[in-house]
């Protein structure tokens, strides 16, 4: 155990240097100067004044070599200060966490969502691999694969908001705001989960210790309840810690379309500012949470394994 | 070659919100229903384009947020409308010496904090602009020298040279005026701390702005209880909004949504001359397009009715040159300009145009309409011997090279007005042979001259001639070819009243903007 956690420990620190250092690098090597594209995210419009740029660039420090810009941004990070944004300059922490509680809340209630939906659609098409239902359930799902979420979204709140009026268009203010949101985000996980339910049953349901089961006296309900169900639980820990690391900085258009003010729209606002502290810090955050969270899903699977494995046995 | 109209991925996407509609209203002022009646305990909610990125710093672009929210207010304005800048905190304006305006303040004026507006607070808040990092367009140390109050009444605005601009700068939202408690060493503060008709009163980050009657406004009863302005970056989805009635009014309105709107029931749509000309730019400072000629040629040869039709969808007017031919320093020679595809072949032949290499377009993609656009001009110019080869850019990857004369043409637009509500700052940066932003690298000393003596022309009359004289120049020396003329759109529930569409949205909400009871 202590190995296992000195590993990730390792791999988060490493996780974290290697994010800051390449997102800190993305404003130099892309095209275009770094501080001109910090003072148009403040004052719109092309011509800019060179004594502008000169200034700006000096009381930022750009114009320092950039390994004394980067390590002094490491040695602020580590003592606990995230800097001050370029663009706003307001502490990055103060942008960073609202946004980052918005996203979880979205993710969080995608992917329960998508669980919710996920659990019961792959056991029955696990139980009949071949049945209507499973071919139906598996066009459906594979289908929804398909969809991209800049089309999913717009029809969402065609039919929803639009059309019906019962949720509203856009916004983060009450359930009704977020349920467009995280539906939308919840279609393509809640394809991959059924598909990882699915194959989790039928691989329990052909394995010797079911009838063993009813040998014991358990009815058919009873077995797959006790023996099979907890098999597809096995696989889904893993695939929602996957999703949730995924959609933490991944949901930029669900955010820009149902302008939810999360940490996709932050980074990605960033990025294109060039907006360098702001960049770091939230990947940076971002990174270490998808970390923690694979690594409490690593537990959280070894757990389920031992369990399962246990009744099994 | 290009498909005619490549699919644009998420603009489509939108476009299913999208419904079949009705004609454009071409007007500015909102139809009043005429049995309407104010409201006076109704709130409004405004749905804006951009959202606040600066910590509300005055000389940023958050100062459109506070002005059209109706918290923030300047010395002058501008009234679009008579084309005219008007009293606003300061009631009069005089030019004391050649580099000296005074401005009396007006008396009895209140910030929303209780404290009076006196010439010190005006003084310190127009410092604190001058003294920015990244200083505002319309109002820095390089057209302004000193502000300083010589009573207290009067503020003077000092310039190095002689600027008949000056009430204009004043106009401009970033040289609003706040209370003094606002400017603090983390950021500005504007809540409680304007003098306009509404006062914000809280803010949920990259959301919204929450604003309050203010009680003792200066100039007459608030005729609403309060606002709302959310900030909502996605065209289609503030179209939805202002269709469902989640918003009163919706700035901006993309093109792909216009259909849906004027076919909606409850829904005004409002357009006006945008100052924007698409335009393509062309390096006059390299072949072969240092040639008169071949540039007159390029212009000859498009068809700026199929592309207005066609990409803009009738969203925008053919261009007629430089100007939007309701600019009053647009001159009278507006004559649009129809495809001649033989005369086209003729100028080229006289210059000796040989297609040694493809010419390249540069469409950036902050512009999605760009690449469609693109793709027309590539057609024309094909018609008349011209190849053309198209590259999609980010407008700053592009900019290095486009700066420093290492390309043939580039599509762009650009704000003619974005700092002040007269064109000189646009037609010396853009077009002056040391211009700042002289992308098409034209140089003209007669052109020089006539801006020259623009900038210092008090007169409006005279100088907007001088501006036509200016733009005739670059007409006749096809300089770059101008596209189409954009049109600002924005949306409005029926039962908002007195609403006056701005095209540059930086008033939005005043003390006369009404709601009736739905």
């Amino acid at each position: 155990m202590l190995q296992f956690i000195t590993k990730r420990t390792a791999t988060l620190v490493a996780a974290v240097l290697v994010s800051s250092f390449a997102v800190f690098l993305i404003p130099y090597f892309t095209p275009g100067d770094p501080v001109r594209k910090i003072i148009r995210s403040r004052v719109a419009g092309d011509a800019i004044d060179d004594s502008a740029v000169q200034g700006l660039s000096e009381s930022l420090g750009l114009d320092d070599p950039l390994a004394v810009q980067y390590f002094r941004w490491l040695a602020d990070f580590f003592s606990g200060d995230m800097g001050l944004s370029f663009v706003s300059r307001t502490p990055v922490a103060e942008q960073v966490l609202p946004a980052l509680s918005v996203t979880l809340s979205l993710v969080l209630m995608s992917l329960g969502l998508a669980a919710a939906l996920s659990l019961p659609l792959g056991i029955i098409s696990g139980l009949r691999p071949g049945s209507t239902a499973d071919k139906a359930i598996t066009a459906i799902t594979q289908a929804l694969i398909a969809m991209p979420e800049y089309w999913v979204a717009p029809v969402l709140v065609l039919v929803f908001a639009l059309k019906l009026s019962i949720l509203p268009t856009a916004g983060w203010n009450d359930l009704s705001s977020a349920v467009l949101p995280a539906l939308t985000l919840a279609l393509r996980p809640i394809s991959f989960f059924t598909s990882a339910v699915r194959a989790g049953i039928i691989d329990a349901a052909a394995a010797e210790h079911v009838p063993a089961a009813r040998a014991r006296g358990l009815s058919q309900g009873q077995a797959i309840l006790r023996h099979v169900v907890p098999n597809g639980l096995v696989p889904l820990s893993t695939l929602f810690a996957v999703w949730f690391a995924g959609l933490l900085g991944g949901s930029v258009i669900v955010e820009v379309i149902f302008a939810v003010p999360g940490m996709g729209r932050l980074l990605f606002d960033a990025v294109v500012n060039s907006d360098i502290p702001l960049a770091q810090g939230g990947v940076v955050v971002v990174v270490a949470l998808a970390v923690g969270v694979t690594t409490l899903a690593d537990f959280v699977h070894r757990f389920l394994s031992r369990t399962v494995g246990g009744t099994l046995a | 070659m290009r498909s005619f109209l490549r699919p644009r991925v998420l603009v489509a996407a939108l476009a299913t919100l999208t419904l079949a509609g009705c004609g454009f209203s071409g007007t500015q002022t909102q139809a009043v229903q005429p049995t309407a009646v104010a409201d006076t305990s109704q709130r409004i909610v405004v749905d804006n384009f951009r959202a606040p990125v600066a910590n509300w710093a005055v000389e940023s672009d958050a100062a459109y947020i506070l002005s059209l929210s109706g918290c923030l207010e300047t010395l002058t304005t501008f009234n679009q409308a008579e084309g005219k800048v008007l009293p606003s905190l300061a009631t009069e304006w005089k030019q004391t010496s050649p580099l000296d305006w005074d401005f009396s303040i007006r008396q009895g004026v209140k910030f929303q904090d209780g404290k009076d507006l006196t010439a010190e607070s005006v003084v310190s808040a127009l410092n604190h602009v001058l003294d920015a990092k990244v200083p505002a367009r319309a109002f820095n140390r390089t057209m302004i020298s000193s502000i300083t109050a010589v009573d207290a009444q009067t503020v003077r605005v000092s310039t190095p040279a002689e600027n008949p601009l000056v009430p204009y700068r004043l106009a401009s939202v970033n040289t609003g005026i706040l209370a003094p408690a606002a400017y603090k060493p983390e950021g500005l503060d504007p809540f409680g701390h304007c003098t306009g008709p509404f006062t914000p009163v809280s803010e949920k980050a990259k959301q919204s702005l929450t604003l309050d009657r203010n009680e003792n406004y200066w100039g007459g009863e608030v005729q609403l209880a309060g606002a709302e302005i959310r900030f909502i970056t996605n065209g289609a989805t503030r179209a939805a909004q202002v269709q469902t009635g989640e918003a009163d009014i919706s700035l901006s309105i993309p093109v792909a949504s216009l259909a849906a709107l004027k076919a909606a029931d409850g829904v005004s749509v409002l357009g006006a001359d945008s100052p924007r000309t698409a335009t393509m730019y062309m390096n006059n400072g390299r072949a072969p397009l240092d040639n008169v000629d071949i540039r007159k040629a390029i212009r000859e040869a498009l068809d700026l009715d199929a592309l207005a039709a066609s990409v803009y969808e009738g969203a925008a007017l053919p261009a007629t040159g430089p100007f939007a031919p309701s600019e009053p320093w647009a001159g009278d020679k507006q004559d649009q300009q129809v495809q001649d595809l033989e005369e086209a072949r003729k100028l080229l032949a006289g210059a000796g145009y040989t297609a040694d290499r493809p010419l390249e377009i540069i469409a950036i993609v902050e512009r999605a309409e760009f690449a469609d656009v693109a793709a027309v001009v590539q057609e024309n110019l094909k018609t008349i011997g011209i190849p053309v080869t198209i590259t999609s850019k980010e407008y700053a990857s592009a900019e290095p090279d486009v700066l420093a004369g290492n390309y043939d043409m580039l599509l762009s637009q650009r704000n003619r007005l974005i700092d002040i509500a007269d064109p000189i700052g646009f037609l010396t940066a853009d077009y002056t042979c040391k211009g700042t932003y002289n992308l098409s690298h034209f140089c003209d000393p007669e052109y020089d001259r006539i801006i020259a003596e623009a900038a210092k022309t008090l007169d409006t009359g005279e100088r907007y001639k001088l501006y036509a004289a200016a733009g005739q120049i670059l007409q006749d020396q096809a300089v770059n070819a101008w596209l189409v003329n954009e049109q600002a759109t924005d949306a409005t529930r029926t039962n908002v009243l007195g609403y006056v569409q701005d095209p540059l949205s930086r008033y939005v909400l005043t003390a006369k903007t009404a709601k009736a009871a739905s």
